[in-house]
């Protein structure tokens, strides 16, 4: 029924929610907020969530689709690739959300890697890797996702031990069996081996989620980057391969499938990519064929506009709140009009009701 | 030869519609700096409720009206006047005195719309968007007695603030005796809008500090004006007071 839209408030139970739930709105408690997502919401949820002092998504087909997927899961078979793709603006990265915050209430390891793009662009510095002289190091953005790894997961950086010495430095090692927090400590304090630390936890996470202690979701905004050209340069002005850093080469292994005992949910994105054109937006044009070779096969899931539905609730909730001012706004002609210049496009969508 | 071109067009249309033009047109002469359509050409009728009323609904002269406009020139309308309900003539006149250099996207994506693709997204680029985020903070801040009186319309404030920052009586520099005297004269209302406009604009533009964007400063300026403090407020009161001072020259107003 379009007119009587309600939202339903369920603060507890993400798993209860059914094709019935299509189209309303669920508020999940801030604190969740801040500690499961550090990094990777997109900047205007941000903002309108300070606004409104609460945090409230959609439920929508695409996240209903992979919810689905997620619970019937199989833990022996190797770890399936869903990608979810779409225009700009659908909703991608907030779809990719509602899956890790599903999973993190399933108490599920969540591997979050907020945006790829992030470190295969401005670089400020970057080091010749001590491990293997053909790569680089890129110190600030791995200890900045060390960081927030580790406010997302706290409880596991205490019951994980690695098995395998590691050694830093001359001076420094860390023992088989110690706990994985010590690592991440180490990669935050010396932010010079950051990534190697960051290398290091992806192995460990990889090797030991097969063997059922936890589960892992491996989930990545803007996995194109990982596929694409980057633009740093070395000092000789010569260009850089995305496999010659050592993050985009480590994460690269852990999108692969060799392993179980988790899920892979990755999103493509145009907005942050390098050297793709604008209109962009299907996985063979964004990933090129190194990449779509390197993910298959891996599930599609498409997330469009709004249909009529979703629209006059997202309409709603924004009069609940008393967002949209405007006082021709309330009226049919006012709704109509939105709908004409958004396209039920969610991010317009939201950039008119803005100023309105 | 433009000049003639177009008077000899304009004498044509003038010959087949068998109206003479109000004003004088000498031959000879071609006027630059007024509109370029002659005067028998009528404003156009953007308003959409105008067309859609029943034909029953109507008094004697709109149907007259109508039926007048189906054969009359008519000017072809702006690109700024849509026929959006969400349209406000005097946020439209704002941005476009914001404008320079015939940057209107810019304007326009400072004021109201936001650009698709702007690279900061964490910050409000537009003044009503910063505006109605500020009062929303406040209201959730303040207790249930104090939330009826927070106004959250960004629109309201708008007009408030600068019906707040209107000037009642203005003053002009008038020469008597070979000197200029600041002579308190009435305003019309277009000039006092005028005004209380360019005093916001040029305030904002001028005392902004170096790394604030204008967004952020308009909306500031705009909160205080609606509050009836700020310095836009306290220069409409400096002027005031000016013409209370040169009350005794009010004589040498001739009109």
């Amino acid at each position: 029924m379009l007119k009587g839209m309600r939202r339903l408030i369920s603060k507890v139970h993400k798993a209860k929610h059914e094709e019935q739930h299509e189209g309303q709105h669920y508020s999940l408690p801030l604190q969740d907020m801040k500690t499961i997502f550090p990094h990777g919401l997109p900047p205007r949820f941000v903002m309108q969530m300070k606004t409104f002092n609460e945090a409230c998504l959609m439920v929508r087909k695409p996240a209903l689709e992979l919810l689905h997927h997620l619970k019937n899961t199989n833990f022996d078979h190797p770890a399936v690739r869903y990608v979810l793709y779409g225009e700009k603006g659908t909703g991608k990265t907030l779809s990719l959300c509602h899956i890790i915050h599903f999973c993190a209430k399933q108490d599920w390891l969540i591997l979050h890697i907020p945006d790829g793009h992030l470190w295969v662009k401005n670089c400020q510095d970057l080091l010749q890797s001590t491990y293997n002289k053909q790569r680089f190091d890129q110190p600030l953005e791995a200890s900045v996702w060390l960081k927030n790894f580790k406010t997302a997961n706290e409880r596991f950086l205490s019951q994980i031990k690695i098995q395998e010495k590691y050694v830093w430095n001359k001076r420094e090692s860390v023992e088989k069996g110690s706990l994985l927090g010590e690592v991440v400590e180490q990669g935050i304090t010396r932010v010079r081996n950051a990534t190697d630390a960051v290398g290091i936890v992806l192995k460990e996470l990889k090797r030991q989620s097969s063997l059922g202690i936890f589960r892992l979701l491996v989930a990545v905004d803007g996995v194109n980057a990982l596929w694409g050209r980057t633009t740093l340069k070395r000092e000789d002005k010569s260009p850089i391969a995305p496999e010659e850093l050592a993050l985009i080469y480590n994460l690269r292994k852990m999108v692969k499938n060799d392993w179980h005992g988790g899920a892979i949910v990755l999103t493509l994105s145009q907005t942050g990519s390098l050297f793709k054109p604008r209109r962009a937006c299907l996985p063979q044009e964004l990933l090129g064929k190194e990449g779509f070779d390197a993910l298959d096969p891996f599930i599609p899931i498409l997330v469009s506009n709004y249909n009529p539905k979703e629209f006059e609730s997202c309409i709603q909730y924004y009069l609940e709140n008393s967002w949209l001012q405007h006082e021709k706004a309330h009226t049919e002609e006012g709704k109509k009009e939105l709908l004409f210049l958004s396209n039920a496009n969610p991010g317009q969508l939201e950039r008119l009701c803005a100023y309105l | 030869m433009a000049a003639p071109v177009m008077k000899t067009v304009r004498g044509w249309s003038d010959l087949a519609l068998g109206v003479r033009s109000a004003v004088l047109r000498l031959p000879g002469l071609s006027q630059v700096r007024w509109s370029r359509y002659s005067p028998e050409y009528r404003d156009p009728q953007i308003d959409k409720e105008y067309y859609r009323k029943p034909l029953a609904e109507q008094t004697e002269e709109q149907k007259f009206e109508l039926e007048l406009r189906k054969t009359q020139l008519i000017k072809a309308a702006p690109a700024t006047k849509t026929g959006s309900v969400f349209e406000d003539p005097l946020i439209s006149k704002f941005t476009n005195m914001m404008m320079k250099g015939g940057n209107k996207v810019l304007a326009r994506s400072l004021m109201t719309k936001e650009a698709w693709g702007v690279l900061v997204h964490w910050i409000p680029w537009q003044t009503l968007e910063a505006v109605k985020r500020k009062q929303f903070e406040k209201y959730h801040a303040a207790s249930p007695e104090e939330r009826a009186a927070i106004e959250r319309n960004p629109y309201t404030i708008f007009h408030q603030a600068l019906k707040n920052c209107e000037p009642v009586i203005g003053l002009v520099p008038i020469l008597k005796g070979g000197h200029f005297y600041q002579v308190p004269v009435p305003l019309s209302d277009r000039r006092r809008r005028f005004m209380a406009m360019k005093w916001m604009i040029t305030e904002c533009r001028e005392k902004k500090p170096r790394r604030m964007l204008m967004p952020e400063k308009l909306s500031q300026e705009l909160l205080e004006a609606f509050h009836n403090q700020g310095p836009v407020i306290r220069r409409k009161h400096d002027m005031h007071k000016m013409a209370e001072a040169n009350r005794a020259l009010a004589h040498y107003r001739w009109w």
